[in-house]
């Protein structure tokens, strides 16, 4: 059989070859016609004269061993190989496991990784592989990816091999197996091995959707430590009893199959921030959680201890964000008025002065009641009622209005119901087109936000004062100026989580609806994400942060701590195991093309020699011979 | 370009310093350029002799009468104008193949004939196939060349070679011997060395200029091969390869030495000249190392 053309091909190519060499040995013996000055010379007085040819083809033997040279080269091109299927030339897949658990030191040998024991497994298969076998090397972790192409030049495969890696997450077996058997469908020629090189660590997702059915298994075993106790996931959040303080959920998995007593510490800029002792029963998660008093930012770390052969998952860092507030300077007469409702937030630091300390000076915002100042203020301020020279321009004012009505789908009315609020007067403001009328009545809007161009800077009119006395015991009036001071400054009021856990495919609930999500990676590239029964899901391949913000709340992602499997896998019942033998049917099969090579040129060499333009006396006469033979 | 001159003016002007050499004494009128051991009269003197009756009294001596009473007379060394004579073959054998024999022979012809006529010797250039043409006679200087380069010119190769009939038609038509220049390829199937012989032994000297395309002596073809001769039409079919070449090449030499033989037996010269060689390295080449020109 051929395994580079068909037989259809093999035939139609010949059919070509062997036309056009004929049309051009006919064109070449083609007698020619040639007026020459005289003939005395060509004949020699006493000799016969030159031989003449009546043949059609003058020199049989001479195209029978070209046409043959041609047909011996052909099926040398078409790699004729004796005997069946199984001596054909397969597609091997070699998919070798770079997860982040081939990290781990070799048991017994603490200075080679299970990398280094799958490279040096891979390669030995590699050298059992006939040379006219091609071989795809796929790397396997979350997702299996071609490393090099369907190659013949094993070499190449080799450099691929020594040059994997280990990764960050976990292999996901099923894919790269079924990956596999596809790029062996698509290859076109006898498919081959698929030999999988790894220690066939899996997560609990792959273990229960089972293997593919693939035709001819091979397991290269990498043998891997037992013993593992590593942090899965930790987690940061601001506590609910201190604004200061941070909560950190540690959680923690035993591999193993004893159970173990493991330490485990905190420490914040390099500082103890303290320590747990763990026990962890075998095979099962245990959690803890430690308390972090701090306002600045800061890497906290948390360490296990002690080591063992799989260092990745005994560190895991994340970073904290320092505590920020709002500077909230307000000009009014009345500031007791205003304390209840700024002082009930951490994260606001207000300050209250009289109407004749103004100053311009604003490094957070500024609140002016009912007043006008000589002098406009910059940056964000936030004006109640002004008498006159409002940013936004007061058309009227109008008592005991009626229709209140608060602005749908904007955040500065988020939770705002129409009938809340029942105020007794008002301004009515005329806004511009790009203003946000946040609440209007019939006649008008009569609270209105306005931001600048970059939007740095923000104004907001209220044609009323929220916490007159005849609104003290309105629930809208607070929930407006928390809305309001959101508005001013959403980073200040963003809640944030800090999560270290491992990269791969992310998934979490995710609080905000209906508001605008964005999943931003530490390069500010944008990851793509999608939301299913409001739970986030992206996919995050190498260790890096991500941070996940969804309307008021931002969750940082440390993906830094490697992936971890959940069990081992069994492989098929009837899976080859090891390198194979020098008897395997990988190594069987007889390649003919080098000697059909040799003989078509050899054919076509001694076919010029003899037959040629130029040819030696004594070849003259082996012609000599063979034309009388002929 | 059938305007174009048969020779450019600075190959002509080259050959002005050259001489149409003869070896023979031929006799003849006063006022050639090779000299004559026949007595004549001439200038230079060359012996005594006793008188005869009849002969020219101016030319006793008379100083010898005195003193000894015998009549001598004086013999003088003499310069003849000897006829110069070109057979120039126009067969159909010149025209042959691509490499231009015929026209390089014109050339070849034309040139001798400048060279003759700025000597002032008379040249009569005598086209021969199968029987002589008509010819042309120039002497006189060189302003006499373009007439006889026109005559040049306008030949037309015709006819098949046969050197005996002409050799035949020369020694009737031309009875006074001298110089014959034969420019050919000399290939006639009915031989040319016994006609050339004749030539010679009626006492003309002969100079006999061969040229050949190198396809005439190194055939370049190779294989089956229908060959057509130009003169005759006959055909030969056979299959050329190398040894067949070979064996051309080295009867083409045997032929070209038979004409040189002839050539050199009755005191003649003889010059190979080949079409690839250019025509002022064949004239200032093969030429003047043949003696044919001084």
């Amino acid at each position: 059989m051929f395994l580079n053309l068909s037989i259809g091909e093999f035939l139609a190519i010949f059919g070509v070859i062997a036309a056009f060499t004929t049309a051009l040995y006919l064109l070449d013996r083609t007698r020619r016609k040639q007026v020459v000055a005289t003939l005395r010379f060509w004949v020699t007085p006493g000799l016969p004269s030159p031989v003449t040819r009546r043949r059609k083809i003058q020199q049989p033997i001479s195209l029978l061993m070209q046409l043959a040279g041609m047909l011996l080269l052909l099926l040398a091109i078409a790699e004729l190989h004796w005997g069946g299927a199984m001596r054909a030339r397969r597609d091997h897949v070699l998919i070798i496991d770079t997860s982040a658990w081939m990290r781990a030191s070799a048991p017994g040998r603490p200075n080679a990784t299970l990398m280094d024991l799958a490279r040096a497994n891979a390669i030995a298969w590699l050298r059992a592989v006939p040379d006219s076998d091609r071989v795809l090397l796929v790397r396997a972790d979350a997702l299996a990816t071609p490393a090099t192409a369907w190659e013949t030049d094993h070499v190449k495969v080799a450099r691929a091999i020594l040059e994997s890696r280990a990764g960050a997450t976990e292999i996901n077996l099923r894919q790269s197996l079924q990956f596999a058997r596809d790029l062996q469908k698509q290859s076109g020629s006898q498919g081959g091995e698929i030999a999988y090189d790894g220690p066939g660590r899996i997560t609990a997702a792959d273990a229960d959707s089972g293997t593919p059915d693939v035709p001819i298994l091979r397991v290269l075993d990498v043998p891997d430590p037992s013993e593992n106790v590593g942090i899965r996931s930790v987690g940061a959040r601001r506590s609910t009893s201190a604004h200061d303080s941070w909560d950190l959920l540690v959680r923690l998995r035993n591999y193993g199959k004893s159970p173990r007593t493991v330490n485990l510490t905190l420490n914040l800029a390099h500082a103890p921030m303290g320590a747990h002792s763990v026990q962890i029963p075998a095979q099962s998660e245990q959690t803890t959680t430690f308390e972090l008093h701090t306002k600045g930012a800061g890497i906290a770390e948390v360490r296990l201890y002690p080591l063992d052969p799989f260092g990745a998952d005994n560190y895991a860092a994340i970073e904290l964000p320092a505590q920020r507030s709002l500077h909230v300077i307000v000009y009014s007469d009345s500031p007791e008025a205003w304390k209840p409702a700024l002082e009930a937030d951490p994260r606001v630091s207000p300050e209250f002065r009289k109407p004749s300390e103004f100053t311009t000076a604003n490094n957070g915002l500024i609140i002016i009641d009912r007043f006008h100042p000589a002098q406009t203020p910059g940056g964000n301020t936030l004006w109640i009622d002004p008498p006159d020279r409002s940013p936004i321009p007061i058309r009227e004012h109008v008592t005991a209005p009626e229709n209140l009505r608060w602005a749908p789908d904007e955040p500065l009315a988020a939770g705002l119901r129409e009938h809340d609020l029942e105020v007794p007067a008002t301004a009515v403001l005329e806004t511009g087109a790009n203003d946000i009328r946040v609440a209007e009545i019939d006649r008008g809007p009569i609270i209105a936000a306005r931001a600048s161009a970059d939007g740095k800077t923000k104004t907001i009119v209220m044609g009323f004062n929220p916490f007159a006395p005849s609104l003290r015991y309105e629930l809208a009036a607070p929930l407006l100026l928390a809305n309001e001071l959101r508005w001013f400054a959403p980073d200040v009021f963003r809640d944030v989580d800090v999560v270290a856990q491992s990269p791969g495919s992310v998934t979490d609930t995710i609080a905000a609806r209906n508001t605008p999500v964005e999943v931003v990676s530490e390069s500010g590239a944008n990851l793509p994400f999608n939301i299913r029964s409001g739970r986030i899901q992206f996919f995050s391949g190498i260790a890096q942060r991500v941070n996940v913000i969804a309307g008021n709340t931002e969750r940082a992602y440390s993906l830094t701590l490697p992936e971890m499997w959940d069990e081992k896998w069994t492989p098929p019942a009837g899976a080859r195991h090891g390198i194979p033998a020098w008897n395997d049917a990988i190594r069987r099969g007889t390649d003919l093309w080098p000697w059909l090579a040799l003989l078509g040129a050899a054919l076509l060499v001694a076919e010029y020699l003899i037959y040629g333009r130029e040819t030696s006396a004594l070849l003259r006469v082996v012609r000599a011979h063979m034309e009388k033979a002929a | 370009m059938a305007n174009a001159p048969l020779l450019d003016r600075k190959f002509l002007e080259r050959l002005e310093r050259l001489t149409i050499h003869w070896q023979k004494s031929f006799p003849g009128l006063v006022g050639g350029h090779n000299r004559s051991r026949l007595p004549g009269g001439g200038q230079e003197f060359l012996d005594h002799r006793h008188f005869h009756q009849g002969d020219d009294l101016r030319a006793v001596n008379w100083r010898a009468y005195m003193r000894l009473d015998k009549m001598f007379l004086k013999l003088f060394q003499v310069e003849p104008r000897v006829p110069v004579r070109m057979l120039l073959d126009i067969s159909e054998s010149m025209a042959a193949g691509k490499s231009g024999k015929f026209d390089y022979a014109r050339k070849l012809a034309g040139a001798l004939c400048y060279v003759g006529l700025v000597r002032l010797d008379t040249i009569e250039v005598l086209p021969f196939s199968e029987k002589l043409r008509e010819g042309k006679t120039s002497g006189g200087g060189r302003h006499r060349f373009t007439p006889l380069s026109r005559f040049l010119q306008d030949l037309e190769p015709a006819g098949t070679t046969s050197f005996l009939k002409i050799v035949r038609e020369y020694l009737n038509d031309f009875p006074q011997r001298g110089l014959v220049i034969v420019i050919s390829d000399f290939l006639d199937d009915g031989g040319c060395e016994k006609a050339l012989q004749y030539l010679a032994d009626y006492g003309n000297e002969l100079m006999l200029i061969q040229v050949w395309a190198d396809e005439d002596r190194t055939p370049p073809w190779n294989g089956e091969c229908d060959f057509v001769e130009a003169e005759s039409g006959a055909k030969l079919h056979i299959h050329v390869d190398s040894e067949a070449r070979a064996r051309y090449t080295e009867e083409f030499d045997k032929f070209a030495a038979g004409i040189r033989s002839v050539a050199m037996r009755n005191s003649g010269r003889y010059a190979a000249i080949p079409t690839s060689v250019p025509l002022d390295e064949a004239i200032f080449g093969k030429l003047l190392q043949a003696r044919s020109v001084a």
